[in-house]
């Protein structure tokens, strides 16, 4: 069976820069302070017509370069297209972020002597690869709600819908559905989910 | 005692307030480096870095732990190593200083180099503790060395430059293709060791710098973003690069340099620890510098 690949996509016409995703990710997740998995930027600031706001993560990307640098291979991509990785195989190397187009990996600095830590992204609230909805799996990764059947926290809490998350194919059309209504398109090219492609 | 407690707590706190404030790579610095939203500034080195890693470093490095070990065995069985009699006069090369230097420099470099390589084949060794302990241990170790990098680049310079005798040596390939002990053309260095001195020391800091820019990843040294025109992210692309191919040339000749002074030169090894030559191994294979030393009246 085909499965469907799942993505983000931030709807700038509608984003507001409330900043809401990024909080209620930190929360529910219980980041330590210094990492945020989701973060709100504002594009061509201050340029009249092409300002505009976004939401960013990890986006999961279909051919993910994390995934193809580490030296560890501990990354793993879900059958619905879900980028995850093994903390505990991690070491902190930075790679993945080198690779990775928008700077999605972060590094605690928790290591011994202040060495970067184990990497830290956005898994799209689908936990990581311990026993699902275990303590230790919690504490690793944060919240698994894919594994609830439940919408990622950062989307779910979005007050205007400008953040969407499900198989590409839904969120294109709703995409597509909103343009055609609003009469023009969006800054950011819609999938741009191939992440070293035009 | 508890004041000075109080005011490093704080000093601590607002540091790390004011690092995670102007990170150069999540905070402002993150959106110029978003291809996908026509960013121009960056130079597509994430593209770069992440082909090169995923086709050729692990590659390359491998064929290096193979073939040149190999090169060395066959050299090892057809034409042997040379040997030079431990009984006779010996020639003091090396003060204290020297060998304190070296052996500085030697001891990080037994340890940077295999961590380096499980590094580069993580995932053989299955990642984790081990894996990160061999991380660490690789840049604990660069402190010591990057100590004496400097020491070491200026005790020995004067001695490094190109001479003739470094043209002639290459052309006979040191006369290591031969079993027969005719005089070398070589100073109180040779071609092949100069090669390895310039690469040590002036590629030795390039692995430093780099290796250290990885290590504080978010960092700002805005004269460093100017002279190169690159934003953080990317610099620390250009480190991971250069510090794969540089380390490519550092582990080829830090093999040589083992090969050479343990196996094809018996017991070269003892000139760093007592800081005697055997008179025999100067006069072949230092023809130039020991007619020096006999001029000067010193063998
Ligand atoms: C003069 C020799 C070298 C010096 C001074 C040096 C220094 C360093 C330092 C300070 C780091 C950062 C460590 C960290 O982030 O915790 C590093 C990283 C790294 N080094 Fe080296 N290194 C040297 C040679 C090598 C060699 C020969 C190899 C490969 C065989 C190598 C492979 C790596 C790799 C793969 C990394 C990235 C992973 C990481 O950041 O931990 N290095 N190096
Ligand atoms: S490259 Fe970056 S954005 Fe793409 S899957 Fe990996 S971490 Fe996520
Ligand atoms: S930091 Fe961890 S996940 Fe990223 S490339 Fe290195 S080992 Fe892999």
């Amino acid at each position: 069976m085909e499965y469907a690949r799942m993505k983000f996509y931030c709807d700038e016409a509608r984003c507001i820069e409330c900043d809401g995703c990024s909080i209620a990710c930190a929360e529910a997740h219980e980041l330590p302070v210094g990492i945020s998995r989701r973060k709100v930027v504002t594009i061509n600031e201050g340029i009249p017509g092409k300002e505009f706001s976004t939401s960013i993560a990890c986006m999961h990307c279909t051919d993910a370069p994390c995934e193809q640098v580490c030296p560890v291979d501990c990354f793993y991509i879900r059958e619905d297209g879900i980028v995850l990785h093994d903390k505990d195989k991690c070491i902190g190397c930075g790679y993945c972020l080198y690779a990775c187009p928008f700077g999605a990996p972060q590094f605690p600095r928790d290591g011994a002597f202040g060495a970067k830590g184990a990497m830290d992204k956005c898994t799209m609230c689908a936990g990581g690869p311990l026993e699902t909805n275990s303590k230790e799996e919690r504490h690793l990764y944060g919240q698994n709600r894919i594994a609830e059947g439940k919408v990622p926290v950062c989307a779910a809490m979005c007050a205007t819908k400008a953040l969407l998350v499900g198989d590409a194919e839904s969120i294109s059309n709703i995409y597509r559905a909103r343009v055609s209504a609003r009469g023009k398109g969006a800054n950011s090219p819609y999938g741009w989910d191939r992440a070293y492609t035009k | 005692m508890r004041k000075f407690f109080y005011f490093f707590v704080a000093t601590a706190c607002l540091a790390s307030v004011a690092f995670a404030a102007d990170s150069q790579i999540w905070g402002e610095m993150r959106i110029p480096n978003i291809l996908s939203y026509g960013q121009e500034q960056s130079l597509k080195l994430g593209a770069l870095f992440t082909m090169l890693q995923n086709h050729y470093f692990g590659k390359i490095f491998l064929a290096i732990l193979v073939l040149v070990p190999l090169v060395f065995f066959v050299h090892y069985k057809v034409i042997g190593p040379k040997v030079f009699s431990h009984e006779g006069k010996k020639v003091y090369a090396f003060d204290m200083f020297n060998r304190v230097v070296h052996q500085i420099a030697a001891i990080s470099f037994i340890v940077i180099v295999p961590t380096g390589f499980v590094i580069v084949f993580g995932d053989f060794f299955g990642g984790g503790t081990f894996v990160r302990l061999c991380k660490n241990l690789h840049g604990i170790f660069t402190i010591p060395f990057a100590i004496v990098v400097i020491p070491m680049f200026v005790m020995w310079v004067k001695d490094m430059f190109l001479h003739w005798d470094d043209i002639k040596w290459l052309m006979i390939v040191g006369g290591y293709l031969s079993k027969v002990k005719n005089p070398v053309p070589a100073g109180k260095f040779n071609a092949g060791q100069k090669t390895w001195y310039w690469l040590a020391t002036l590629g030795g800091v390039l692995m430093i710098v780099t290796g250290a820019m990885m290590y504080f990843l978010d960092f700002k040294i805005e004269m460093l973003n100017n002279i190169t025109g690159l934003s953080q992210i990317d610099l620390l692309r250009v480190s991971a690069i250069l510090h794969n191919v540089v380390g490519f040339a550092v582990v080829a000749l830090f093999f040589v340099h083992i090969y050479m002074s343990i196996f094809a030169i018996k017991g070269a090894i003892h000139s760093i620890l007592t800081g005697y030559k055997e008179e025999e191994e100067v006069k072949i294979l230092h023809s130039s510098w020991y007619r020096k030393l006999k001029e000067q009246g010193k063998v």
